[in-house]
C-alpha cells in the first residue's frame, strides 16, 4: 500500500488515512479547497461545495461534522473534497475500510454516475475483494 | 561512578532536548514571521479565521474575564490601601496600585487565564490533528496548515492578550479611583497626574511588548507541543502536560525578565 501513499501530486486520493477536519462541517471541509487554492470568497466557496454535495445526492449532510456522519456520508464528503481538487486522477484507496456500512462497489458506481468529472477514477483494493466488483 | 555517568548522560539528554524544543519553536516562529510578511497570506480566508480566533479567545469570555478582573482588582486595591493607611503612606497608594495591578499582576493573570482556557485547547486540538493525520490530509489538498490553522491562532493569541490586559488595566484604574476617592471628582487631577507619571513612553512600549510576548507564549508553545506529538492517541495528554508546563515557565520567565529590566 506504500505505492498508494507515494502517488504523485496530480492524484486526488480518497483514503482512510486522509481524514476530514473533525471540527468543520462537511460543507466547510469541501469549501476549504476553492477558498485556499483558488482564492474564491467564502460565499462563493461555500456555494461550490454545496453544489458538489447536491450533485452527489447528499445535500442533507452539509452541516454534519465528521463524528456525526455515517461511514457512507463521511466517504461522500471525502469524495466531494477530492473531486473539487480538480486533479486528472482520482484514487479511492481501500474503499472497504471506509465503506463498511454499504455494499460499496455499487455505492461507488452510483456516485461516479452522478459526479460530473473529467479524468479517471481508480480503485485500489485487496485482490481478494475483486469478486465484489463483478456484476 | 556508574551513577555519575548515568546522571551526566541524563542531564545531557535533557539539555539537548531543551535545545531541540527551543530550536523547533524558533524555526516555527521564523516561518510564521516570514509568512506574515508574505502578501499572499493576507487574503479574506486568513482574515476570517483570525477574526474567529479573536472571538473564541477574547470576546466569548469577556464577561467572565471582566468579572474576575473586577473582583481581583477590588481585593488587591483594598489590601494595598489598608496597608498604606497602616504605614501612613496613603499618598503612595494610587501609584502602588497602578504599578502592582496594571503593570504586573493583571497582564500576568490575563496570560494565565488565556493559557488555561485557550492554550490547553489549542495544544489538545493540534495534538489530535497530528495523531489523526488531519494535517497530512490538509497538505494533500494543498491547504497550507500554517496559514489556515496556526498563524491565525498566533495572531489571535497576541491580539487577545494585549486587548484583554488593556481592558483589565482600564477597569483596574477606574476601580482604583473609585476605591481611593469614591464618587468625588476632587481626586481626578492628582490621580491622572500619577497615571501620566507612571505611563511614560518606555513603560507603555514595555507593557505592550510584554503582553504580546505573553500572547505569543500561550499560543506558540501549545501549537509546537501539539506538533511534536507522536502519532499515538495515548500521547495526547502527555503532549498537553508538556505544553502547559512550558507555557507556565515561559510566562514566569517573561514576567521575571520584565521585572528585572524595570526595577534592577
Amino acid at each position: 500500500m506504500a505505492a498508494v501513499a507515494d502517488l504523485p501530486d496530480d492524484v486526488a486520493r480518497v483514503a482512510l488515512d486522509l481524514p476530514l477536519r473533525a471540527n468543520l462541517s462537511a460543507l466547510d471541509n469541501i469549501a476549504l479547497i476553492p477558498l485556499y487554492q483558488r482564492h474564491y470568497g467564502a460565499v462563493e466557496s461555500t456555494q461550490q461545495a454545496q453544489a458538489m454535495l447536491d450533485q452527489l445526492g447528499h445535500a442533507d449532510i452539509a452541516l454534519l461534522r465528521d463524528p456525526d456522519m455515517t461511514p457512507a456520508q463521511r466517504f461522500v464528503t471525502k469524495l466531494a473534497r477530492a473531486i473539487i481538487l480538480k486533479r486528472p486522477r482520482l484514487v479511492i484507496d481501500r474503499p472497504g475500510a471506509m465503506l463498511y456500512d454499504v455494499p460499496y462497489p455499487a455505492f461507488i458506481r452510483q456516485l461516479a454516475a452522478q459526479a460530473e468529472m473529467t479524468g479517471t477514477w481508480e480503485i485500489f483494493d485487496f485482490s481478494w475483494n475483486q469478486a465484489l466488483y463483478q456484476e | 561512578m556508574n551513577f555519575l555517568a548515568t546522571s551526566i548522560e541524563s542531564l545531557g539528554a535533557k539539555v539537548v532536548g531543551w535545545f531541540t524544543v527551543g530550536y523547533g519553536m524558533f524555526t516555527f516562529l521564523a516561518k510564521a514571521g516570514l509568512l506574515l510578511l508574505d502578501r499572499t497570506t493576507w487574503n479574506r480566508a486568513t482574515f476570517d479565521v483570525v477574526v474567529k480566533q479573536v472571538y473564541f479567545t477574547a470576546v466569548q469570555i469577556l464577561h467572565v474575564f471582566l468579572g474576575y478582573t473586577l473582583v481581583i482588582s477590588w481585593l488587591i486595591i483594598t489590601i494595598i490601601l489598608s496597608t498604606a493607611r497602616d504605614f501612613g503612606l496613603t499618598e503612595f497608594a494610587s501609584e502602588m496600585t497602578i504599578r502592582v495591578l496594571v503593570l504586573e499582576l493583571l497582564p500576568f493573570l490575563t496570560a494565565l487565564f488565556i493559557a488555561l482556557r485557550s492554550g490547553s485547547a489549542i495544544n489538545t486540538e493540534v495534538a489530535l490533528m497530528q495523531v489523526n493525520n488531519e494535517l497530512d490530509a490538509l497538505a494533500h489538498c494543498k491547504v497550507p496548515p500554517m496559514q489556515f490553522e496556526f498563524l491565525p491562532r498566533l495572531i489571535g493569541g497576541v491580539v487577545s492578550v494585549v486587548t484583554l490586559a488593556g481592558l483589565a488595566g482600564l477597569l483596574a484604574l477606574l476601580m482604583g479611583y473609585l476605591t481611593i476617592y469614591g464618587m468625588s471628582t476632587a481626586g481626578f487631577g492628582p490621580y491622572t497626574q500619577t497615571i501620566a507619571k507612571i505611563f511614560d513612553f518606555k513603560i507603555m512600549v514595555g507593557l505592550i511588548v510584554k503582553c504580546a510576548l505573553f500572547g505569543l507564549a500561550v499560543t506558540l508553545i501549545p501549537v509546537t507541543a501539539g506538533l511534536e506529538t507522536p502519532k499515538k492517541l495515548f500521547m495526547v495528554p502527555v503532549s498537553v502536560l508538556r505544553g502547559m508546563m512550558r507555557v507556565f515557565f515561559a510566562i514566569v520567565a517573561i514576567e521575571v525578565v520584565s521585572l528585572a529590566l524595570k526595577y534592577i
